[in-house]
């Protein structure tokens, strides 16, 4: 019997693997400078660890086609988002559909192969993720490269290959972080298959850890436990007691590190020694195991060393304790039974960020909270509340859009009739305007300007006062050849021939820059007569198309309300079903606790009565 | 006594193996139950139907047309760390946002925030930003930038960045436009 409790204590810290395989973080995308602004955008969702609305723009702006640059960035992210959130048969279909393009860049791939590895290790299947996990070997950085090789050896510990794993933790060049776990893992394991010394060794070299990290420090004290636990099996009490003092004496391990140590006390008959740590346990919480052990503890160690009336004040003592607690636990099942358990763990935080769980221990001491922090150190129980949280979100999330979708409904009316309503004005306007005509004069002076440029006309471009001058030339000139041959009219030819020489040259000189402004000015005319057919153009697409896009929104919105109501209604059903579950688990949990109490109590009753028969005995 | 020894240890025994049994099963468990198969499908199908909501809801908003988007990125932000902006087009307040210590990590890390989500006639607008924060050496520090921006027929994107000047160890704050 003894040696079956001692595994089994031994064995119990080996959840500290957990965080290793389910840290919530998406660790090592590769870096990339932003080409599109909306992957930007979903990367600022997914740095804040909003995952949900990250899944959710990452799909809008893929289908939108706004991610171009980033296709195969954002499939990768996409994959890593779907793990995150647990859901593992989507993560791993983006991921073999990435492995299977002979396109994906390696750097891709890399990562790829890795989280498709990490899946398939969620999943149970160790010999597949090993295969994907020995093929993302490269450019993974060095914490995923760390991570990598334990899965690896993770994968191998639990198939029970044993050297194996010792081999690929060998050697470790990578973070000591994820060496520590490794090393814990599996001196855990092989304490668990009979071989201790390999396996203490192991647990030695991560309870020896000098840190200030407080998620090694924990591993410390659970390595350092389980250290304690496996000596006391062993019989070597006095390295027990070594092994269990260098636990933390405030900390999740501490009520059995004290215990253990009270063992290894009483194991060497040191009875007085044991009674220490026994009783700092009695001013802790009852609901820890440890604790309820050390009410029979106390009055057991009393007794050994033959101080019967003590031992009596405490058994009595004990007994009236666990009714106490029997009695409470009785007060909590009932309020879990009426539902208030759940609305008390939601209330309690729990949304994984920091320092939340720690928070729970100092919730007010009702029926209905009393028990939640012994019930979220659970890993059922945690996994389960994660599972209602996540339908209370999508609830609430399917209620606001339900909501939002009404004020939708309403925009495409209103759109409908205020465009009915502006149409008469609009299209009166624009019967106003004919562009044709504009772009026919457009054509005649360009036509026109060049001619001129051809023949170098520089009266084409002459000014309103040069065309007056040049027609009243023409007129003198008309007038002179009235009076041909009268001699008294030479003067007169002589000055209009000076003249429209004169103004000829003006024209002449002028002729490059009028030209050039000239050109300019048709240049701009034509960008004026483009935007005015364009802006005529898309005013006409707009006067024909708006009524069917109108509709083709509407059309949209009708058929997206009953696939909301239809998940809303799945969603109520799920979250009750999961209440449900929720309870029963706690429920379950907290008989479990109240049978061991009433075996304690019995305990404590059976001792008792055996003291008081002794006495009754002795003359 | 020494009954009383072994019997204790039963007892601890039996507060054991919910823990022991926890730990020999893999970090997660390959069996789902039905409900968790319900769970993991509504998850999959809510993120689709918000998927399609909110393009429904860009499209119906703010159409291509008219649509101007403001994002803010930052590249380094050795310089300056940003507390608030605000967005003004043609001289009107559009958005006035404080940034948690998240979200400025987010921006540090590559993130890029859509400040704003707006509608704009066709023809020239002017942008102006003003960010507050800490600059060189603690010191609080406000800058504004400011574009002109012309908005044709297609939706218009402009990217209000924050960047180190390196040469003046500064920080440095443009505007730019992308189609």
């Amino acid at each position: 019997m003894l040696g079956r409790i001692i595994i089994l204590a031994a064995l119990a810290p080996l959840a500290a693997a957990a965080p290793v395989v389910e840290q919530e973080a998406i660790p090592g995308l590769p870096a990339v400078k932003v080409q599109d602004l909306h992957y930007g955008d979903v990367l600022f969702r997914y740095y804040q660890q909003d995952y949900f609305d990250a899944l959710v723009r990452l799909a809008a702006y893929r289908d939108q086609g706004r991610l171009a640059a980033h296709a195969r960035d954002a499939e990768l992210l996409r994959g890593g988002l779907y793990l995150s959130l647990g859901q593992h048969r989507e993560a791993r279909e983006i991921f073999e559909r990435l492995l299977a393009d002979p396109a994906t860049p390696q750097q891709v791939r890399d990562r790829a192969w890795f989280w498709l590895g990490k899946v398939l290790y969620a999943s149970g299947m160790y010999e597949e993720s090993d295969r994907a996990l020995r093929q993302g070997a490269g450019s993974l950085g060095e914490d995923l490269e760390a991570e990598r090789r334990l899965l690896i050896a993770q994968g191998l510990l639990y198939r029970q290959r044993y050297s194996e794993a010792i081999a690929e933790l060998s050697n470790w060049q990578g973070p000591r972080y994820w060496l520590a776990y490794g090393q814990f893992n599996l001196g855990v394991a092989l304490v668990r298959a009979g071989e201790a010394a390999r396996g203490l060794e192991l647990l030695d070299a991560v309870g020896s850890l000098e840190t200030r990290w407080p998620e090694l420090m924990a591993l410390r004290d659970k390595a350092n436990l389980a250290i304690g636990y496996a000596k006391l099996q062993a019989g070597e009490a006095a390295a027990a007691r070594l092994a269990l003092e260098r636990v933390r004496l405030e900390g999740p391990q501490s009520n059995k590190a004290l215990l253990g140590a009270g063992w290894a006390d009483a194991a060497a008959k040191q009875y007085e020694a044991a009674l220490a740590p026994w009783q700092e346990l009695q001013g802790r919480s009852l609901l820890d195991a440890a604790v309820q052990e050390s009410y029979l503890a106390v009055p057991y160690a009393y007794a050994e060393l033959g101080a019967l009336a003590q031992a009596v004040e405490y058994y009595e003592r004990a007994i009236a304790a666990y009714d106490a607690e029997r009695s409470r636990i009785g007060e909590s099942i009932a309020a879990i039974r009426e539902g208030t358990l759940l609305a008390a763990a939601m209330q309690a935080g729990g949304d994984g960020r920091e320092g939340w769980f720690a928070q729970l221990a100092t919730l007010p001491d009702s029926p209905e909270s009393r028990y939640l922090y012994h019930l979220m150190a659970g890993h059922e129980f945690q996994e389960g509340l994660k599972n209602y949280r996540a339908l209370d979100a999508m609830a609430k999330n399917l209620a606001d859009w339900q909501q939002s979708l009404g004020a939708f409904t309403d925009m495409v009316e209103t759109r409908r009739r205020a465009f009915e309503a502006k149409l008469p004005a609009a299209d009166a306007r624009l019967a106003t305007v004919d562009v044709a005509t504009i772009n026919g004069r457009r054509d005649a002076l360009q036509a026109g300007f060049e001619a001129a440029v051809a023949a170098r006309d520089i009266t084409a471009l002459a000014t309103e006062e040069e065309r007056a001058q040049l027609d009243m030339l023409d007129a003198v000139d008309a007038e002179l050849a009235r009076h041909a041959g009268d001699a008294s009219y030479d003067e007169a030819r002589e000055k209009a021939r000076l003249a429209r020489g004169v103004l000829l040259w003006e024209l002449d000189a002028a002729w490059k820059v009028r030209s050039w402004q000239a050109s300019r000015a048709l240049r701009d005319l034509n960008a004026a007569v483009y935007d005015a057919r364009t802006r005529e153009t898309a005013s006409g697409r707009a006067r024909e198309g708006a009524p069917e896009k109108n509709a083709a929104l509407a059309r949209r919105v009708e058929r997206v309300s009953p696939r909301i109501d239809t998940l809303a209604v799945r969603v109520e059903e799920a979250k009750a079903a999961q209440g449900r579950r929720l309870a029963d688990i706690a429920v379950r949990e907290l008989e479990d606790q109240r049978k061991r109490l009433d075996e304690y109590a019995v305990q404590a009753r059976y001792a008792l009565a055996t003291i008081y028969d002794r006495t009754a005995a002795t003359p | 006594m020494k009954t009383a020894f072994i019997t204790f240890l039963a007892a601890l025994a039996a507060a054991m193996p919910a823990v022991a049994d926890e730990a020999a099963v893999p970090a997660a468990p390959a069996e789902r139950s039905a409900l968790d198969a319900e769970v993991q499908s509504l998850r999959r199908e809510v993120v689709d139907l918000n998927r399609d909501l909110f393009m429904l809801e860009e499209d119906l908003l703010f159409p291509a047309s008219t649509q101007v988007a403001v994002f803010v990125s930052m590249d380094v932000g050795t310089f300056f760390a940003v507390d608030s902006v605000q967005l003004k087009i043609d001289d009107k307040e559009v958005a006035n946002y404080l940034y948690t210590e998240r979200e400025q990590d987010a921006l540090k890390r590559g993130g890029v925030q859509r400040l704003w989500l707006g509608n704009l006639k066709a023809g020239e607008h002017e942008v102006t930003a003003f960010f507050t924060g800490q600059g060189p050496h603690e010191r609080d520090y406000k800058r504004g930038t400011t574009l002109q921006v012309e908005k044709g027929v297609g939706a218009k994107y402009v990217e209000l960045r924050i960047s180190d000047k390196a040469s003046k160890l500064q920080p440095e704050f443009v505007v730019k436009v992308w189609e």
